[in-house]
């Protein structure tokens, strides 16, 4: 893992920002752009279309109203009051309007299909963040869970899941991420979480498992089970704030890193299943058009370096406490 | 020497027992039956083709039969047949094995060619312009993932220059000179090995800035020049003194390269493994993706075996706690 240095504590804040604003875009996706209004009247009825496809909560705005419509040309009778800021839909293909430079309408231009690409850009977010922080979760999970039973259990168990991890270890995790999203079969988010998550377990449970048994000879370990705490007491109240914050470092590069894959395995064509666009997909997309335009290559992949880099310094906030 | 390197061999072999049963778990216990796929997608097969298919696979016994009829296979070196033309898998996978190979040694040599110097002048001036500047374009080299460089590079040199080929592996036919060739071949190989070097080449060269900082601070180098080492000398030692966390990240850069393979292979149509990896997923070609996934984990193996014994070569202190001052080395 690289240590970024130079940068301000200031710097550092700025990239936690940036990852929350992300996801704030991945969550908000059906809102910020959709082809449905944010605010429309219809037979005297006011509705709100757009936040409709927000998860959770869109079934409050959902209904036969709303599903009715073909918010492309809703036709008289219905007024739009209120449109999204991107008012495109991710996936509503118009050849008439393919390849359109940025500027104009389409601030990001649209790609070969018509596409905005803006309105894609935000919507690939969702799966990047989805399985970036989906799998990351899971290996943390999986790890710490094998790792702290490894060194506490001892004995048959820890043997067995080192061994696990030494094995696990042997394949790099883009091949073995690659071979269990084909062998789980469809193209998809969970495949895609369950292989990333999979494949990155081993670091977590070797470092949870060292750090155990580090403490386990310590005085720290005697004087809490001299006074009488369990063993889930000590892994709850004693290890896990001391192992959090190596575990937030882990974790945010490995979400980085999950993004990465997430992309390749999209970019592969073995992630998630058009027209969902994924940052990914709209590179390996892009790969069409090389001599037409310039557009749909350059803005996915500074959405990248943006997302990448802003977690790799924000990583770097949980490793040294800000000094202002 | 020879006896650790035996004694280092023989405890791997447990491991990869175990990543033979890994390797084959992922792909046959997992509830995709490549057959009902197959006859999902396209034109439904004959019974009679399916029964041979399925008698080929052992689809029809259970999977500690498989794993056993396979393992005993896998001990004579034999791989199983590819599902797409029937060859041997083990022919296919040495027809593209040198490609790979050639491209993974191009972007290990530019991974160190390149990072060390920019480590040393980094560490050289720590905190001057050049130094910052430095770290801020690794950060982004960092964050870019290989297959957004290769679109990128591709978009830039070979569309809008146009001064490299887009894509392959060789432009000219065979009727070519060797030399004419083997310009089109360093050609076709600039941007590939760019995009395979790029993180590894940003991971190296922080290390390599924070490992010279922090030999270039001890006494004894002070010391050494006042007593009138020549620069040069000093250089060696500095050099010595840092070559041990070079071997270790070895050890992490021959699996990222593998996994990079897969996607620079396949951006560049290189003709190499990662592009067969690819195509045999999305073909379901599975023993030629059980029988690449298995080769790529006994890479790391062998990497981590080679790192091993790099350390022994590197390091007399090293040396000397494993093999003793015998000097069986």
């Amino acid at each position: 893992m690289p240590e970024a240095r130079g940068e301000s504590p200031r710097g550092r804040r700025a990239a936690v920002g940036l990852v929350l604003a992300l996801a704030a875009v991945g969550l908000l996706a059906p809102v910020l752009a959709s082809e449905r209004p944010l605010l429309a009247r219809r037979e005297g009825r006011l509705l709100c279309p757009a936040l409709a496809g927000l998860p959770l909560l869109g079934s409050l705005f959902d209904g036969p109203a709303v599903r009715s419509v073909d918010w492309e040309d809703p036709g008289p009778g219905t007024d739009v009051l209120l449109r999204a800021p991107v008012p495109y839909s991710y996936r509503g293909v118009r050849l008439d309007e393919a390849l359109r430079p940025p500027g104009g309408g389409h601030h990001l231009g649209t790609d070969a299909l018509g596409r905005d690409l803006l309105a894609r850009l935000i919507h690939g977010t969702r799966p990047s963040l989805l399985v970036g922080f989906g799998a990351t979760v899971a290996a943390l999970l999986l790890g710490g869970l094998l790792g702290s039973s490894a060194a506490l259990r001892g004995g048959m168990l820890d043997l067995l899941i080192v061994r696990c991890a030494d094995v696990a270890a042997c394949f790099p995790p883009f091949v073995l991420a690659l071979a269990l999203t084909a062998a789980l079969g469809h193209p998809g988010i969970a495949p895609m979480v369950a292989g990333i998550g999979l494949s990155r377990w081993t670091s977590v449970a070797r470092y949870v498992r060292g750090e155990i048994l580090r403490l386990k000879g310590g005085d720290l370990w005697a004087s809490a089970r001299a006074s009488g705490a369990s063993s889930r007491r000590l892994v709850l109240r004693h290890l896990l704030p001391l192992l959090a914050p190596p575990l937030a470092v882990m974790g945010a590069f490995g979400v980085a890193q999950a993004i990465i894959m997430e992309s390749g395995l999209s970019f592969l064509g073995l992630g998630v299943a058009p027209p969902t666009p994924s940052w990914g997909t709209l590179l390996a997309e892009a790969r069409g058009t090389l001599d037409a335009a310039w557009w749909p290559v350059v803005f996915p992949s500074a959405a990248l370096l943006l997302a990448l880099g802003a977690l790799c310094l924000a990583a770097e906030l949980f490793e040294t406490p800000a000094r202002d | 020497m020879t006896s650790f390197a035996l004694r280092r061999l023989a405890s791997t072999v447990p491991t990869l027992v175990g990543v033979a049963l890994a390797a084959f778990l992922i792909l046959n216990l997992l509830p995709s039956d490549p057959l009902l796929t197959w006859s999902a997608e396209g034109a439904a097969p004959s019974a009679e083709a399916l029964e041979r298919l399925r008698h080929e696979l052992r689809s029809d016994e259970g999977p500690l039969a498989r794993f056993a009829s396979w393992g005993a296979a896998l001990l004579r070196g034999d791989l199983g047949r590819s599902l797409v033309d029937g060859r041997p898998v083990g022919s296919v996978v040495a027809e593209a094995l040198p490609w790979t190979l050639l491209l993974n040694l191009c972007a290990l040599l530019a991974i160190y060619g390149l990072a060390v110097p920019f480590g040393l002048v980094g560490a050289a001036s720590p905190g001057s312009i050049a130094d910052r500047l430095g770290g801020m374009l690794l950060l982004i080299l960092y964050a870019l993932p290989s297959f957004a460089a290769a679109v990128l590079l591709q978009e830039a040199f070979a569309v809008r220059l146009a001064i490299l080929p887009l894509q392959g592996a060789a432009g000219l036919d065979s009727g070519a000179g060797i030399a004419a060739r083997g310009l089109d071949l360093a050609r076709h190989l600039v941007l590939p090995t760019a995009c395979l070097a790029l993180s590894g080449w940003s991971f190296v060269a922080r290390y390599a800035r924070s490992a010279f900082r922090s030999v270039l601070g001890r006494e004894f180098l002070s010391v050494a020049r006042a007593k009138g080492m020549s620069r040069l000398r000093a250089w060696r030692h500095v050099l010595a003194n840092t070559a041990v966390p070079f071997v270790t990240l070895l050890g992490g850069i021959i699996p990222s390269l593998v996994g990079g393979s897969l996607i620079v292979e396949h951006a560049f149509s290189w003709p190499g493994l990662g592009r067969l990896y690819v195509a045999s997923v999305e073909g379901r070609d599975y023993p030629v993706v059980l029988g690449l996934t298995l080769l790529a984990a006994l890479l790391v193996l062998a990497a981590n075996l080679l790192v091993d014994l790099l350390y022994l070569a590197v390091d007399p202190r090293i040396r000397d706690t494993f093999l003793g001052e015998r000097g069986d080395a």
